[in-house]
């Protein structure tokens, strides 16, 4: 297969002569990180011909070099929006929740769409880090810290909505359960209740994960910085006036980060467990999550709420939105972070892609389970209230989502679609926008013609609806474009892990351990040199 | 407090040489300045409210808080309270004796002695706009009269009151209400009342001995033994002026056609309650009329059908437009105005033809001769109908129906339909009949028309106006506002500010009916005092004293005015003497003996009728190019309740549309002339507009489709687009009377209309409810009177309706729990831990737990539970614009569904074309037993009382506003901005930075920019009801400050028993109870089963064991609505039974379709013979055991859905 000899290999390895040559370095497999046919072989999870050394360097250096030239005006954009979503929240706090177009016919809309639209993106993440994990899927290891970033903005910006939508949000702290001279307890039977408790577990854990996860990675980039600090005395300042230096404050920034990883293999050890045990956690915590703020519809007497398959239908549907919001973050990074191609292969995509069509059909199932079991059940109130969706004054909405989340994953059936990122792109984006209409059909066609007609009405966003969730928005993309810039995109030894290079028949095996470099391997000897000045 | 004290215009004068600052200027130590009496005293409360640290403590969430103890601002309040009762009391001292003319007052309660924060109540009466009179009483918080209910004394509320006179109250309070003479001529500041004295004794010199010439009088129309005596001795001092008594509404026909059969002007006052089959003539005689309360009450006591055996009146109705005496209709006939006279005309020719009816060969030969257009023909729908109608009223029902004419019929009409009464037997026995006064008889429209002459003539120099607006009601063709401005000298009273007043040279503010004295004569004749609960807040003046004093009578005080007038009427006679009766009638609210007297009104009235029908000829109906018009009268009166917001709030009993009029249109017609309106979208929820013409006057306004309006017919609301108004009013609606010429009262005929192009095209218009399909649900259930004597048993549930074994009840075999299989649950509610309702085990096996029950047989939705709700629980009014949004707060709500045909062509058109009737439902928390609601609060600021209430804790709850979610009532109310805190429609501080000062809605800017509360307003609120924040939410509390309030009443009026004494049956009423004209709401304690009451006439022999509301609950009628949810409602609704003619509709007798009828709801899709569905309404499908209920409109053809 090669026409190096091993020997060849071993005597530089020996001599430490450094890289082979060029052409050696190109993937053995692929060449060029496109997707293979053959099926008895293997895609490479990163491809490029990269070696350890060049992962080190490529993760690290989107947080310590300069992004390109289009980071500072997207990221000015995404905070002005990210700012006016703000001053809107101030505004509804100050002036009472009337500034949103909510009645007392359909008392909640957009706050409550927005609000499980976010919490159902912030599922990929956790999903990809834990379940992928534990069962062993290779190939969540490049994509899953963004995921896991993009899940904890998701919480936020989903948390964001149940503390600003109460009347009196200045209350909002009597949802929890603090001891009081009154007695006065939260009702442990209302979802809402469930529901503060599963997505203040649910934010944590997936915090704790993630932030577990960059440790060795924010030490790589501390020590990478202490070593900048050496070996270039003339390196950067904060400010041409002030006169430290930004390798220090990376140094010392990243230094608090890492927590004294020293790259031991005691550390690595308990890293290891810690990550399994919380994946083992975070698992049953994404099932529940989604399950619990489906009860917040599922145990009301609404027809169109008052529904068994609910939990299962909207952690599926949580899966297809999260993959989907997961893919139109990754590609366009793809296209803007230089080596993120490799990192991010297009056999990624097609996973992911694949993904979408199992849990957009398991949507579109769930969808006529529930027009079935209406007409079955012989309830007519059932009944009306889902053929008021399809063909009620917000069929519209509801079309849009039978388009977007049943319809347009079927494109993923075919070859060219899987292959092409520009299409998975359009996909994943009408999947978003459709798993948003989904929430919406859910929540405000239920409100809005119940029980007795004489209270219907219908529902009308206002600008500051429509200004408040575009301003989560801006808040989501800014904070991961504040991911992009400062923390380490990738999970560099579980990207390493699964290199070919991390093979022990691997010819490159071990490859890549420049004393210079900060790359560490989770078998590398030369991690303890790193460590050597501790 | 003194009782002596309560009356303040019963005392000396007032220093009124002072000047007195603008309310809102006064000083905040007012209460030290003051010098008189008993009337300072009430000044200086209301002035207390300005000073700093109590408007601070009104603003409060709870201004009872015991935490305000601490800080000893309720111990300040405290001393102002003390400091001004002391105070009161010492200023009277001075004078060395008490005022002469002590009070006293009726009081439900204990008249001795008052104690601060128990209310008191007063018995007074209310003029209606237009003639006759309510008896209220009012209660008064500390000497703020806080709510207004119907006197039970009083013969014409017994208890009961109208929605004006709930409004009346809000109309006292108004902030924008003149606040001072003004003179315009000199320099329009304010003066003082003794100015206006010394002026008018100056002007009016030059009277003094003559005839009067060159002086009018314009009065509003009212029955007064005191002003009928001023007029009296006005006319005798100047027998030459002009003495207009006027009422915008006032139909000359009713007037000229009871003068026709009678020979003189007579009102007819009819006893429904001993007639079996009424007939109501386009007249809407259960809503808006003087004896409205009474004819409601009496029309309900005769629907009770309390048991099976229990007959029904029945109600026919011919009408133009929907109203709510349609609605009801057992039949209903829907014509154009100008048809309606043929029919009667075709009704009597029937009836007159009758065995047993009295003859009268003229009246037939009359009838014979009558005119009949070409192209003027019946068709046989309404021949059958009529020929029904005649024999339902001759055979058995002989002198035992009622036919009521409408103010829409043409006078010769008008007398023949008392002709039809007479030979129908019905005089004496169903109808009878008292003189007309002068002022009431008098033509409204023919002394305004003479008066303008006079003016034109130049013959006029002073003119003076009293309670009255012509200058924006007067008939379109007068002109009247340039005329007005031609009259030299114009004087104008008038409480609230309206167009006429502020043309005047002298503008002077009238007291409202609660600050001043008076008297009222009801339209049955009983006479009632007007007492003053409060001094008038802006020092006005009451008509009477005006009048008097223009006639420079010494003694002009009200108190002296009515006590002269009534000691002249009553005479001295009985013991004790006038002083007893006068006592005796301030006490009860009513003078004895008065009312009930009927005069006789002679024997030949069917000869008089047939000579008035001479030359009389009947009209071809309308055409798409010669329209009828309505007028019709809403809830703002002739407009003189545009500034009360509470009445614009509430909404028209049939069209949902609120602080609006429009112009009614059949679908069919609108479709035909292009105006439709919109459907809901966001920006245009709106009316069409249109132009209508009649004759030389036009004018502009929104379109809007009605079921239930003749084709070819426009129903134009009165009352609205007033201009010169208060904050609340201005601009409201558009102004119909633009198109009200002299000829045309309350009908007008050939009226183009035709849709706007210049200008806006739409107009928003905001309506409370948008569908008007019951979607075929069992909301509402009807049955036929037939059903519900052979099927219906009255017995109780047989069991518990969730156990395994069941019995329904007759009710809800008609509604989904007949499909519902057992409800067996696995979830062991911990407060209430039976099956059973309610049973041994419950936490509500103990007493009393409160229920309600709603009869929808007797309902007649007219919404005065909605506005007795919003004054008794502080609940604030939104505006157009919040309605618009679904924002409206009224804790009841009426529901109204549209009823069809089933036997209309099928899919022919829209089915909401062909409504035949209406179902009204009040719909307020049900208080559920297993609330949806409180499981889901995540605060537990809903939760369950012990006596099986629903409460609400404001400041618990965090607004998540999941309970409203998941009410499937629906009856939740969100306060989406400071409704209740900030000033509604008020100004804000962000006005001049803002483009156009600001968004339209002022909601819209944060509440500390905004105006608050004024304290005017706030002296309205109920002190026992916490006004709620914004964010928090709200919703029917079953009136849970009186259940209180009548516990703590029974603990202290019988302490032998520690306070376990039963709190008995009728001992306090809930507010909507309490105002409902038909008594169709019920409330009271269900467990109460075993008490015998003796003193209910609607029970065999007067005696009922067990609660009122036990025995509706338990009733064979009672259902609860959604009752399959499980909810277990603690109101139940009650069907409501109709009692067809078979001659015109087979009754559906078996409803339940179980046995016999069953093939037919295999061939129902086909089979249209089947003529005995009232809208197939009643017809249960059966077969499939999941279709529930009652075909009403088809799914999806909601009116404007």
């Amino acid at each position: 297969m090669s026409a190096i000899h091993p020997d060849e290999i071993m005597a530089g390895r020996l001599t430490g002569s450094g890289m082979p040559p060029p052409e050696m370095r190109r993937d053995p497999v692929t060449i060029d990180g496109t997707i293979i046919d053959d099926p008895s072989v293997r895609a490479p999870l990163v491809t490029g011909g990269l070696s350890f050394h060049d992962v080190t360097n490529a993760v690290c250096g989107y947080a310590e070099n300069k992004p390109g030239k289009w980071w500072l005006p997207v990221f000015g954009f995404t905070s002005s929006v990210a700012g006016l979503g703000t001053f809107m929240i101030l505004y509804l706090i100050i002036t009472g929740v009337g500034v949103w177009g909510l009645n007392n016919r359909v008392d909640w809309a957009w706050d409550i769409t927005n609000f499980v639209f976010w919490i159902g993106i912030g599922h990929a993440g956790t999903l990809i880090s834990a379940i992928l994990c534990l069962l062993k899927q290779k190939w969540r290891t490049s994509i899953n810290r963004a995921a896991e970033a993009m899940t904890i903005f998701a919480v936020v910006c989903a948390a964001t909505y149940p503390g600003i939508h109460v009347g009196r949000a200045w209350m909002a702290w009597m949802m929890f359960p603090i001891p009081n001279a009154n007695g006065i307890w939260p009702n442990f039977r209302s979802p809402l209740l469930w529901d503060l408790f599963a997505v203040s577990t649910y934010g944590t854990v997936s915090l704790l994960f993630w932030y577990m996860g960059m440790i060795p990675d924010f030490a790589t980039l501390r020590d990478r910085a202490a070593l900048d600090l050496i070996k270039n005395p003339n390196s950067k300042t904060v400010l041409p006036f002030v006169q430290i230096r930004v390798a220090a404050v990376r140094a010392v920034v990243y230094g608090l980060l890492s927590m004294g990883w020293r790259f031991s293999h005691r550390h690595w050890h308990r890293y290891e467990k810690a990550y399994m045990l919380l994946a083992g956690i975070s698992t049953p915590l994404v099932l529940s999550v989604h399950s619990i703020v489906s009860t917040d519809f599922a145990t009301s007497v609404l027809p169109g709420w008052h529904t068994t398959i609910f939990p299962p239908y909207f952690v599926a549907g949580a899966i297809f939105g999260g993959f989907a919001m997961v893919l139109m973050l990754m590609i366009p990074s793809r296209e803007l972070f230089p080596y993120m191609k490799n990192l991010i292969t297009a056999r990624h995509l097609e996973n992911m892609a694949k993904i979408i069509t199992v849990t957009g059909s398991m949507v579109g199932f769930a969808y006529s389970m529930e027009f079935f079991i209406a007409w079955y059940s012989g309830n007519e109130y059932e009944l009306f209230a889902f053929t008021n969706r399809a063909f009620g004054p917000y069929w519209w909405a509801y079309w849009t989502m039978i388009f977007c989340n049943v319809v347009s994953p079927q494109l993923f059936w075919f070859k060219f679609a899987r292959k092409s990122a520009l299409w998975i792109f359009v996909v994943s984006a009408f999947v978003t926008v459709g798993m948003w209409f989904e929430r919406f059909v859910i929540i405000v066609t239920s409100l809005h013609r119940t029980f007795l007609p004489g209270a219907w009405g219908m529902f009308f966003p206002t600008a500051v609806d429509i200004l408040t969730f575009v301003g989560t928005l801006g808040i989501f993309t800014t904070l991961f474009l504040l991911f992009l810039r400062f923390l380490p995109v990738f999970a560099m030894s579980e990207v390493k892990n699964v290199m070919p290079q991390a093979n022990p028949h691997h010819p490159m095996y071990g490859h890549g351990h420049h004393s210079e470099s900060g790359g560490t391997g989770p078998h590398s000897e030369s991690g303890a040199t790193q460590k050597g000045g501790h | 407090m003194s009782q002596i004290d309560q009356c303040p215009s019963t005392t000396g004068k007032k220093d009124s040489t002072k000047a007195r600052p603008k309310h809102s200027e006064r000083t905040p130590h007012a209460i030290v300045g003051v010098a008189g009496s008993g009337r300072a005293y009430w000044r200086s409360v209301e002035d207390a409210l300005d000073k700093p640290e109590f408007r601070d403590w009104l603003e409060r969430e709870f201004p009872a808080g015991a935490s305000e103890l601490m800080k000893g601002s309720r111990r300040s309040f405290m001393k102002i309270m003390g400091a001004s009762v002391a105070l009161a009391g010492a200023l009277t001292i001075p004078g060395c004796r008490r005022p002469e003319h002590a009070i006293m007052p009726y009081s439900q309660r204990t008249p001795e002695e008052t104690i601060p924060g128990k209310a008191m109540f007063f018995a007074s009466s209310f003029p209606l706009p237009g003639g006759g009179a309510e008896g209220i009483l009012v209660e008064s918080h500390e000497g703020r009269p806080t709510k207004i209910e119907g006197n039970p004394l009083h013969s014409i509320n017994r208890g009961r009151s109208s929605l004006w006179a709930q409004a009346g109250l809000l109309q006292m309070y108004d902030p924008d209400r003149l606040t001072d003479p003004v003179f315009s001529d000199v320099d329009g500041s304010a003066r003082s009342w003794d100015d206006v004295q010394a002026w008018t004794k100056q002007h009016f010199a030059k009277f003094e001995g003559t005839t009067g010439q060159g002086l009018a009088f314009i009065v509003e129309k009212k029955g007064s033994p005191t002003r009928d005596a001023l007029r009296t001795r006005i006319l005798k001092k100047w027998p030459e002026a002009k003495w207009v008594s006027y009422d915008a509404l006032q139909s000359d026909d009713v007037v000229r056609g009871s003068a026709m059969a009678f020979g003189k002007p007579m009102r007819e006052i009819y006893s429904l309650d001993k007639a079996s089959v009424i007939v109501a003539l386009d007249r809407d005689f259960l809503h808006h009329e003087p004896m409205s309360l009474v004819y409601a009450r009496q029309y309900a006591a005769g629907r009770r059908a309390l048991t099976t055996k229990a007959d029904m009146n029945r109600l026919y109705a011919v009408e133009s437009a929907f109203t709510i005496t349609g609605g009801k209709a057992d039949h209903r006939l829907q014509l154009a105005p100008s048809v309606i006279p043929a029919v009667v005309v075709a009704l009597a020719k029937e009836v007159l033809s009758k065995d047993g009816v009295k003859k009268s060969n003229a009246l037939t030969q009359a009838l014979a001769n009558i005119n009949t257009p070409q192209g003027l023909t019946l068709d046989a729908k309404v021949e059958k109908w009529v020929k029904a109608l005649a024999s339902d009223l001759a055979g058995e029902n002989l002198g035992k129906s009622a036919v009521m004419p409408g103010a829409s019929l043409p006078a010769p009409v008008q007398a023949l339909v008392h002709a039809i009464n007479d030979a129908l037997g019905n005089v004496g026995k169903t109808v009878s009949y008292l003189a007309m006064g002068e002022d009431e008889a008098a033509s409204s429209v023919g002394g305004m028309r003479e008066l303008t002459d006079a003016i034109n003539a130049k013959a006029i120099n002073t003119l003076v106006c009293l309670n009255v607006n012509p200058v924006y009601d007067a008939p379109a063709e007068l002109n009247f506002a340039e005329v007005f401005a031609k009259v030299p000298m114009r004087i104008t009273l008038s409480v609230d500010t309206n167009e006429t007043v502020m043309a005047s040279n002298w503008r002077l503010n009238g007291a409202h009916f609660l600050e001043a004295w008076g008297d009222t004569e009801a339209y049955d004749g009983t006479i009632a005092p007007i007492q003053p609960l409060i001094a008038p807040l802006y020092d006005g003046k009451s008509d009477i004293e005006v009048l008097a004093m223009l006639a420079g009578e010494e003694k002009w005080k009200g108190y002296d005015l009515v006590r002269g007038a009534w000691e002249k009427k009553v005479g001295a006679g009985g013991t004790g003497g006038f002083e007893k009766a006068w006592r005796r009638a301030l006490h009860d609210g009513v003078l004895a003996g008065t009312g009930g007297a009927a005069a006789d009104v002679g024997t030949d009235i069917g000869t008089k009728a047939a000579q008035a029908l001479a030359g009389f000829s009947l009209t071809t109906g309308p055409n798409s190019g010669a329209m009828d018009v309505v007028f019709s009268v809403g809830h703002v009166a002739d407009g003189r309740y545009a500034n009360v917001a509470w009445v614009q709030e509430i909404p028209d009993p049939i069209s949902k549309i609120v602080w609006d009029n429009v112009a009614y249109v059949s679908p069919r017609t609108a479709k035909a002339m292009g105006i439709e309106q919109q459907r809901e979208t966001k920006e245009k929820r709106g009316g069409r507009m249109v132009t209508i013409t009649i004759g030389e006057q036009m004018m502009q306004i929104a379109a809007w489709t009605m079921p239930g309006v003749a084709d070819n017919t426009i129903v134009l609301p009165l009352g609205y687009g007033r201009e010169v108004c208060g904050r609340v009013g201005k601009g409201v609606g558009f102004n119909t009377y633009r198109l009200r010429g002299s000829a045309s009262r309350r009908v007008a005929s050939g009226a183009t209309i035709a849709a706007t192009t210049a200008g806006s095209r739409w107009y928003n218009v905001s309506s409370t409810q948008q569908h008007g399909s019951m979607q075929g649900r069992a909301l509402v259930r009807e049955v036929d009177l037939a059903a519900w004597k052979n099927h219906g048993h009255e017995d109780l549930h047989k069991n518990d309706p969730y156990g395994n074994e069941v019995t329904l009840n007759f009710a809800e075999q008609l509604g989904e729990l007949s499909h519902t299989p057992s409800n067996l649950s696995i979830y062991k509610n911990p407060y209430n831990n039976s099956k059973g309702d309610p049973a041994p085990g419950s936490v509500y096996s103990k007493g009393p737990q409160w229920g309600m029950t709603i009869d929808l047989t007797t309902c007649i939705g007219c919404d005065v539970c909605t506005i007795a709700c919003q004054a008794e629980n502080n609940i604030p009014v939104v505006g157009k614009i919040e309605v618009n949004k679904h924002r409206e707060m009224h804790w009841i709500r009426v529901d109204r569904y549209f009823v069809t045909d089933a036997n209309r062509a099928a899919k022919e058109a829209d089915p909401s074309d062909d409504a035949i009737s209406v179902s009204f439902q009040p719909v307020a928390c049900v208080h559920c037993e297993n609330a949806p609601c409180e499981t889901v609060c995540p605060v537990n600021a809903t939760v369950h009382g012990p006596e099986g209430m629903n409460y609400m804790a404001y400041n618990r709850c965090i607004g998540t506003r999941y309970c409203a979610n998941n009410c499937p009532y629906k009856v939740r109310r969100f306060n989406f901005f400071d409704f209740g805190v900030a000033k509604f429609n008020g100004d804000h501080k962000l006005k001049d930075a803002l483009p156009d000062g600001g968004p339209k809605n002022v909601n819209l800017i944060p509440p500390r920019l905004r105006d608050r509360l004024d304290e005017i307003t706030k002296m309205q609120m109920n002190p026992n009801v916490t006004v709620r924040s914004r964010g928090v939410m709200e919703k029917c509390s079953y009136c849970v400050q009186r259940v209180n309030e009548a516990r703590i009443e029974m603990k202290l009026t019988d302490l032998t028993t520690a306070g376990s004494t039963p709190i008995p049956d009728g001992f306090f009423q809930t507010a909507c109870q309490q105002a409902c004209p038909t008594g169709a709401i019920t409330f009271g304690d269900i467990l109460d089963t075993e008490t015998m009451y003796d003193d209910d006439p609607a029970f065999p022999g007067g005696k009922r064991k067990g609660s009122l509301v036990h025995n509706m609950r338990e009733h064979g009628r009672s259902y609860m609505l959604l009752g399959f949810l499980n909810t277990r409602p603690r109101t139940t609704h009650m069907v409501s039974v109709l009692n067809p003619n078979p001659e015109i509709r087979v009754p559906v007798d078996n409803p339940l379709g179980h046995e016999h009828d069953h093939d037919h709801d295999h061939d129902h899709g086909h089979d249209h013979d089947h003529d005995h569905t009232r809208g197939g309404k009643e017809r249960m499908q059966q077969d499939t055991g999941h279709k529930l209920s009652l075909t009403v409109l088809g799914p999806g053809a909601g009116v404007h859905a």
